[in-house]
């Protein structure tokens, strides 16, 4: 028995010992932190992760949903319906989507700028580390620039309080106050100059190249009202990427050209945003068609927002963009405005993601074209009072749009030039995200709002217009910040 | 020196006391019961104080060696124990007496006891209130029988999961089911589809602190004990057959849905649909015109709920052998059964082997046990159940599919392409149900080995060794023809449609030895000492692919002939593969102690090792201490009505590592920081942030508070339990929300407190107790639980979190924006403020307010009634559920959302909207400015509290008379129902779901027939 109890005292010794095979382990496939960042060629990698995080749809969706974009299509399913209705408060998840958003684009950028700092590149690898900060540092400004566009209630005010300005890895305890506008602009403008002084591409259509950078920075200067700045760097791209032909401005929307592209992301299959999304919702994260329609950009495609009359009575049908834009199988009622059923006899299918490598719905988002910087260099010269300068600008988009001369425009103030230059964005950029940015920067100078065709809007609850200065141009503080953040609350933006 | 002497004692001590009791002789005699006088086979007789024992045989009869002046004690289960001293005669016939003092044995920890000497709250329920209900997995049955064990099966889907909690909700994000374990193995609490109910001898619910420290590292919501059937030693074979077969039915909602009449009046009126003339659908499309009256009354009128769901039937068979000899025994069953559900194309099939062995040497120092089970399932289980996919989910179809639509309508998936309308849904679902396959088949085996090994007579070596092994197979294939394949493929791609294989395996490997002292000292003190390892280990193991694209022309599912290749970016494959592993270490031990079955004392001590927190606090103690008082034992209540009065209190601590509730492997290292390769800009490969780590995670602590008083008076006639308890978890592992700024919303961590307060109650009565068996026998019963959560230090200033409630609140109190009616002057909404004010224009956020309403019960249980005459036998079982609170989202969302006129069907509660001022109604006019302005509010929320006939039987035993020369020892047949009446404000299908989603699959009403035959 004795030797019994000395075989069980030896057994549970075993046990005993033998246990730490059970608490002590690592699981397979893992990664550290530690190990993440070694050398430039991972360096590469975590850039493309960065990119994968730029997703312009949210602001397609908002502009198009929010503004005289869309109207509710005749297969709605109740989808954008209460942003359609101008409701935006707090617990939207416009304002949700933005801010954390783009919070988590500057987190991961510097998250990556900082491992960097790391690494010392060989003499051969030089140029490849330094054109893959340039792009991080690239994607941070411009998700702060997104942010400074969205929540300060006026970005050419640079004591209004914009957003917090976080140019570090944050602390999990971090609780910030908002930093003013000027703040977050030197944010934004030291991390462009770095990424200027980076890069090391001239020009690529997918990747961040001294010609997005200085996109970026037209546009910025644009925002802040330095026309003077705006005009240079428009005027130098716009000579660096002339207008696409008409056939090449349509093969430009198939994703088969890209003559006038400075810089768009590419979207193909199997990539993380190949897929329907949440639709009707500006957080949706999928095909940008999706934004519009269930299925294809196609009548039978079950189309849930349709193009506003307000675009389309704008669209001459000899005009390309009416061909890009309008789906052929659209049904159109030229007396919509007297019928009794418009919803169901005029049905306008926007087409401007009709989809790429056999995927309907899904194409490359464009985020800098030239048409853009030419349409900032003709606002620039309007603001500096050059308006037959901005309507010669305005007749070239034309011209190239109808592959015909077309009437020079004369602008009898600046407030009319500005007007004129809105109405060629509306149908120029319709459905790519500007129409919510433009009316907030120069709608109030150009004393024009939203204003949806009345027979769309009516058959709805009746949200036909909303001015520029309306205090929904600037998205409120979200709750879920507020939640972790209470001070921040009581910095609310005006009006929610 | 001193050691060696002491053994040398020792042994000589033995062998002087083997000598002194050698004068053995061999008693033989019958046990009969002492009601009719028959004999009582499988009665243990056992020598007492020592370890040897014998059980009668099939007429009774036992034979035992034993010697002058030893005691003989005679035992059953639901008998009461007869104590004999040997004197001179060398037979003894005892007779015993029925106990209705039921629970005579419980389970605690790892060995069992009488009831008396325990200090712990626990429940134990019977096979006889398990056998032949017609509920695919036994956990549902539990329902209601158990106070505080409240089990909530949210599905109709069959053999489906069931949410099973003791005491309330003792963890926000972590696992709150408690721990499940089948003969010694540990098992998956989630899955008992495979397993067949009839094979259970008897469950043991464990409920407080004393009961369950010593499973602490997963014992902290309780642990489930759960013991199969046996075969007995020096046992004939015995051939039992049981079968029933079952009908489920869909249960009834009130809704009020509209006919197909109803319905196009309705869109007629609101110039919407295919009654207006303008819908894109099957029925009516595009005609420009408004139906006239006769057009409408002529319409077809369809019911799709009958289309969907149907009358499901079941049977089931269980074939069980027993038997055994001097030494060992066996008990062996077969089980086939085969459930259909009430939704189409939803079943489980599923065989059973089990086998389950004991025996022992001859001179009965060494026994072993081993139980295993074999079981085969396939089941057909429809997905994107409660998702709003019109294409893909069956019960969106049955529940808002406009009625004027039929099958007839439908030609083929090709046919639905153009239009494509939502008018159409019912037949995409149709479409769905003839091209889309999905099953899972599922190998679960459970075995464990039982050691023990007397040292001596006081001193016993143990070993459970056991192991649960799960293998599930999903596959699941659109067809290329199909609607939905058609329609995402496109024009580019006809040949769409996906195949998609997944295969997951689980193994865990538990292993607990031990070493007992158990001792009683001058005839009144009673030690007990274990000394305990357990070591436990698990690996799961998938993989699968997702194959896009399948020719029609060799497409059968399952079936790899019909996968097209990669080409131009299309039919990509996508291979997927995941390896996972978990541990636990853990050494406690235990005292108990017992004085003269009057008073007793029990303390646990335990120290647990977690896999989870190897990074940061991997150790952790857990204790318990117990004690009792049997003031029923004293003298001076000798004479009262109290046969039995016992008092319990007991406080302890258990762990709970699987803080992210997502079984053994979810949330393995979360302390750590780690980065991933993964897709990333245009699909290229990219190393991204997957994880931030909390380097500070470790086990949440449940510390139970418990005091319960057990009694019986008039002869028992009257019995029961009351308990009070209290359970506080503290370090709870919920997500503590973070500034966006920090890259992410939230982080789980380990903050907070959770309170879960309440009582419960068990009180038999028996109304007539006949004295002849044959007599009328009623009895009556209450099973009842009250709890209530509470929380406190939740991790932000304000003291609250959306969602999940706020301190000195109720766990997930529902806070939103107050409903108040429509305005009669508008037919717009009414909200209130949060000062109370009524307006249109709440503010979303600033408006909102704390309810203080949630959808946890408050009361939970069940009554019953039961009699007996003369075989017949009739059992009944209300469950009661109060307290629940939820959005009826079938209602809100969908029968009443006047935005969907056109295309899904309605109730008919919108002819009371609101058209001209000065109206009152309760549904607002369909053109309301704030219609869609604000979506939550409490609008939509109903008390989901119910009464229901959860259970009823009525059966007849034949007496044995009528059984002799048959060749039967024992027949039964019955009748049961399941879910029969529910009584309850919700208009919903089933009240009791717990969840706030909608389109769900309703849990069945079920009615059974079946037969119970003994050889």
């Amino acid at each position: 028995m004795k030797k019994f109890n000395k075989i069980l005292f030896v057994g549970l010794l075993a046990v005993l010992m033998g246990c730490n095979d059970a608490i002590d382990i690592r699981q397979p496939g893992r990664l550290d932190a530690a190990n993440a960042f070694g050398n430039v060629e991972d360096l590469e990698l975590g850039v493309l992760a960065l990119y994968n995080q730029m997703d312009v749809t949210p602001k397609i969706s908002m502009a198009a949903n929010f503004t005289d974009e869309i109207a509710i299509g005749f297969d709605s399913g109740g989808q954008g319906i209460a942003l359609y209705d101008f409701v935006l408060n707090a617990g939207s998840t416009a304002a949700s989507d933005f801010w954390v958003r783009n919070f988590r684009v500057n987190n991961r950028c510097t998250i990556l700028i900082e491992a960097a700092a790391n690494i010392t590149p060989d003499a051969s690898e030089q140029d490849a580390y330094d054109n893959a900060l340039a792009q991080a540092y690239f994607i941070r400004a411009y998700a702060n620039f997104e942010l400074l566009l969205y929540f300060s209630p006026d970005p050419r005010d640079d004591s209004a309080l914009a957003a917090p300005v976080i140019d570090f890895v944050a602390p999990l305890s971090i609780q910030p106050l908002r930093n003013t506008t000027g703040e977050l602009w030197d944010y934004i403008n030291a991390d462009i100059a770095t990424a200027s002084t980076l890069s090391t591409v001239q020009s690529d259509p997918l990747f961040i190249s001294r010609d997005a950078i200085n996109a970026l920075r037209a546009r910025m200067a644009a925002t802040r009202g330095d026309y003077p700045t705006a005009e240079t760097l428009a005027g130098n791209l716009v000579a660096s990427y002339p207008l696409a032909s008409t056939v090449n401005y349509q093969l430009m929307f198939l994703d088969a050209s890209n003559a006038e592209v400075i810089f768009k992301l590419e979207r193909t299959q199997n990539d993380s945003y190949d897929g329907q999304g949440a639709t009707g919702s500006v957080s949706a994260g999928g095909w940008a068609g999706a934004i519009f329609a269930f299925v294809d950009a196609t009548l039978d495609g079950s189309p849930y927002f349709e193009m506003d009359r307000s675009v389309f009575n704008l669209l001459d049908p000899s005009d390309i963009r009416y061909t890009v834009n309008v789906a052929p199988t659209s049904v159109i009622n030229p007396n919509y405005d007297t019928d009794p059923d418009p919803v169901n006899t005029d049905k306008l299918v926007i087409q401007k993601y009709p989809g790429s490598e056999g995927q309907p719905l899904m194409n490359d988002l464009k985020v800098f074209r030239s048409a853009e910087m030419l349409l900032i260099q003709a606002e620039a010269r309007a603001a500096q009072n050059n308006l037959g300068g901005a309507a010669q600008l305005v007749k070239q988009l034309r011209d190239a749009r109808f592959g015909s001369p077309q009437a020079l425009p004369s602008y009898g103030s600046i407030a009319d030039a500005f007007a004129d230059i809105l109405q060629e964005r509306k149908i120029e950029l319709c459905y790519e995200g500007h129409r919510y940015e433009d009316l907030k920067r120069i709608g109030p100078a150009a004393n024009v709002g939203i204003e949806r065709d009345n027979t769309d809007c009516t058959t709805q609850s009746g949200a036909c217009t909303l001015s520029a200065t309306d205090f929904r141009f600037t998205l409120p503080i979200p709750i879920v910040e507020i939640n972790a953040n209470p001070a921040i609350g009581g910095q609310q933006n005006p009006g929610y | 020196m001193k050691l060696k002497l002491t053994w040398l004692l020792t042994l000589f001590m033995a062998f002087v006391m083997q000598f002194s009791f050698a004068q053995e002789k061999t008693i033989t005699g019958t046990v009969t019961t002492a009601d009719d006088g028959l004999p009582l086979p499988g009665a243990n007789v056992i020598v007492k104080g020592t370890a040897r024992g014998a059980q009668t045989d099939f007429d009774g009869k036992y034979s035992i060696k034993a010697s002058s002046g030893e005691v003989l004690v005679f035992s059953y289960v639901g008998m009461k124990n007869v104590e004999m001293t040997v004197s001179a005669s060398n037979t003894i016939d005892v007779s015993l007496q029925t106990d209705n003092t039921l629970d005579e044995v419980v389970v605690t920890g790892y060995r069992t006891q009488s009831k008396v000497t325990s200090s712990v709250s626990s429940v134990r329920v019977t096979a006889e209130t398990i056998e032949n209900r017609p509920n695919a997995s036994f956990v549902q049955t539990l329902s209601g029988q158990v106070p505080g064990l409240n089990i909530t099966t949210s599905t109709g889907q069959p053999g489906g999961n069931s949410l099973v909690q003791l005491r309330g909700v003792s963890s926000i994000n972590g696992n709150t089911e408690p721990l499940f374990i089948i003969d010694g193995a540990p098992v998956d609490e989630d899955n008992f589809r495979s397993l067949n109910p009839q094979d259970i001898a008897s469950i043991d619910i464990l409920k407080d602190a004393g009961a369950t420290a010593i499973y602490g590292n997963r014992g902290a919501n309780g642990v489930i004990v759960i013991k199969t059937r046996q075969g007995n030693f020096n046992q004939g074979l015995k051939i039992n057959y049981n079968g029933f077969i079952a009908y489920n039915t869909l249960q009834d909602n009130d809704y009020n849905a509209m006919s197909a009449q109803e319905l196009l009046t309705y869109e007629r009126t609101r110039g919407n649909g295919a009654g207006a003339g303008n819908s894109s659908g099957k029925f009516n499309p595009g005609a420009g015109t408004p139906l006239t009256d006769a057009q409408i009354a002529a319409a077809p009128n369809f019911n799709w709920t009958d289309f969907f769901f149907r009358t499901g039937v079941t049977q089931n068979h269980t074939l069980s052998l027993s038997s055994g000899s001097e030494n060992t025994s066996q008990f062996t069953s077969f089980g086939f059964s085969d459930t259909q559900g009430i939704l189409r194309d939803s079943d489980l099939k599923r065989f059973n082997l089990r086998s389950n062995i004991t025996g022992k040497s001859s001179n009965e120092k060494f026994r072993y046990a081993t139980n295993l089970t074999v079981n085969y399932s396939k089941s057909n289980e429809p997905n994107s159940i409660g998702s709003g996919a019109i294409n893909r989910n069956y019960i969106l179809g049955a529940y808002i599919s406009v009625p004027y639509i039929t099958p007839d309508d439908y030609i083929d998936g090709a046919d639905l392409l153009s239009p494509l309308s939502f008018t159409n849904t019912p037949l995409f679902l149709l479409d769905r149900l003839n091209t889309y396959t999905r099953f899972e088949e599922e190998v679960k085996i459970v075995g464990s080995a039982n050691f023990s090994y007397a040292l001596t007579d006081w001193l016993t070596a143990n070993a459970v060794l056991s192991a649960d092994y799960q293998s599930e197979f999903l596959t699941r294939a659109e067809d290329p023809r199909s609607f939905n394949a058609l329609l995402f493929g496109g024009a580019e791609n006809p040949t769409s449609g996906f195949q998609q294989q997944n295969t997951n395996r689980a193994f865990s490997y538990n292993q607990v030895t031990s070493l007992n002292f158990n001792k009683t000292f001058a005839d009144k003190h009673t030690i007990d000492v274990g000394l305990y390892t357990e070591y436990f280990k698990a690996h799961f193991r998938t993989f699968g692919y997702f194959g896009n694209g399948l020719d029609p022309r060799t497409f059968f599912p399952g079936d790899g002939s019909a996968l097209i290749p990669t080409a131009n970016g299309l039919f990509v494959d996508n291979p997927q593969a995941n390896i996972l592993n978990a541990g636990l270490f853990s050494y406690f031990g235990s005292l108990e102690y017992d004085y003269d079955e009057k008073y007793g004392f029990a303390a646990t001590l335990r120290r647990d090792a977690s896999y989870r927190f190897a990074g940061s606090n991997r150790w952790a103690t857990f204790w318990s201490v117990s004690a009792r008082w049997n003031i029923s034992n004293e003298a001076f209540m000798e004479g009262s009505a109290f046969n039995n009065l016992k008092l319990r209190a007991s406080y302890g601590t258990a762990g709970n590592q699987d803080i992210v509730g997502g079984g053994l492997f979810g949330g393995p290292d979360l302390t750590e920081d780690f980065f991933a390769t993964t897709a990333g800009y245009g699909n290229a490969n990219s190393i991204a942030l997957s994880q931030l780590g909390n380097r500070s995670l470790r086990w949440e602590t449940i510390a139970t508070t418990n005091i319960g008083v057990d009694f019986g008076v008039w002869n028992n006639r009257l019995r029961g339990t009351f308990e009070v308890y209290e359970r506080q978890t503290t370090d709870l592992f919920q997500s503590t929300p973070l500034s966006a700024t920090t890259g992410v919303t939230s982080q789980s961590a380990n903050t907070g407190e959770l309170f879960n307060r309440g009582l419960d109650i068990d009180i038999d009565y028996d109304i007539l107790r006949p004295t002849d068996p044959d007599g009328l026998r009623i009895s009556v019963g209450v099973v009842g639980n009250y709890n209530e959560t509470e929380l406190k230090d939740l991790p932000n200033t304000e003291g609250e979190i959306i969602g999940l409630g706020r301190n000195g609140g109720i766990l997930n109190e529902y806070f939103t924006l107050r409903y108040v009616g429509v305005n009669p002057a508008n037919g717009n909404l009414l909200y209130l403020t949060a000062n109370g004010n009524v307006t249109e224009n709440p503010d979303a956020d600033n408006d909102r307010v704390w309810l203080g309403k949630n959808i946890i019960p408050d009361w939970n249980g069940s009554f019953d009634v039961n009699l007996d005459y003369k075989g017949f036998f009739l059992t009944t079982q209300f469950n009661y559920v109060t307290g629940v609170d939820r959005f009826d989202n079938d209602y809100g969302g969908d029968l009443v959302d006047q935005n969907s006129v056109g295309q899904f069907n309605l109730s008919s509660d919108l002819f009371r909207e609101w058209t001209t001022p000065g109206q009152v109604t309760d549904i607002p006019s369909p053109n309301a400015a704030n219609l869609n302005s604000f979506g939550n509010s409490d609008r939509f929320l109903r008390d989901a509290s119910f009464l229901r006939l959860r259970f009823a039987s009525f059966g007849y035993s034949f007496p044995e008379k009528y059984l002799e020369n048959t060749g039967l020892t024992n027949a039964r047949v019955f009748l049961n129902g399941e879910n029969l009446f529910t009584w309850s404000e919700w208009r919903g299908f089933d009240p009791e779901t717990r969840s706030n989603g909608s389109r769900v699959y309703p849990t069945p009403r079920t009615i059974s027939v079946g037969v119970e035959l003994g050889f």
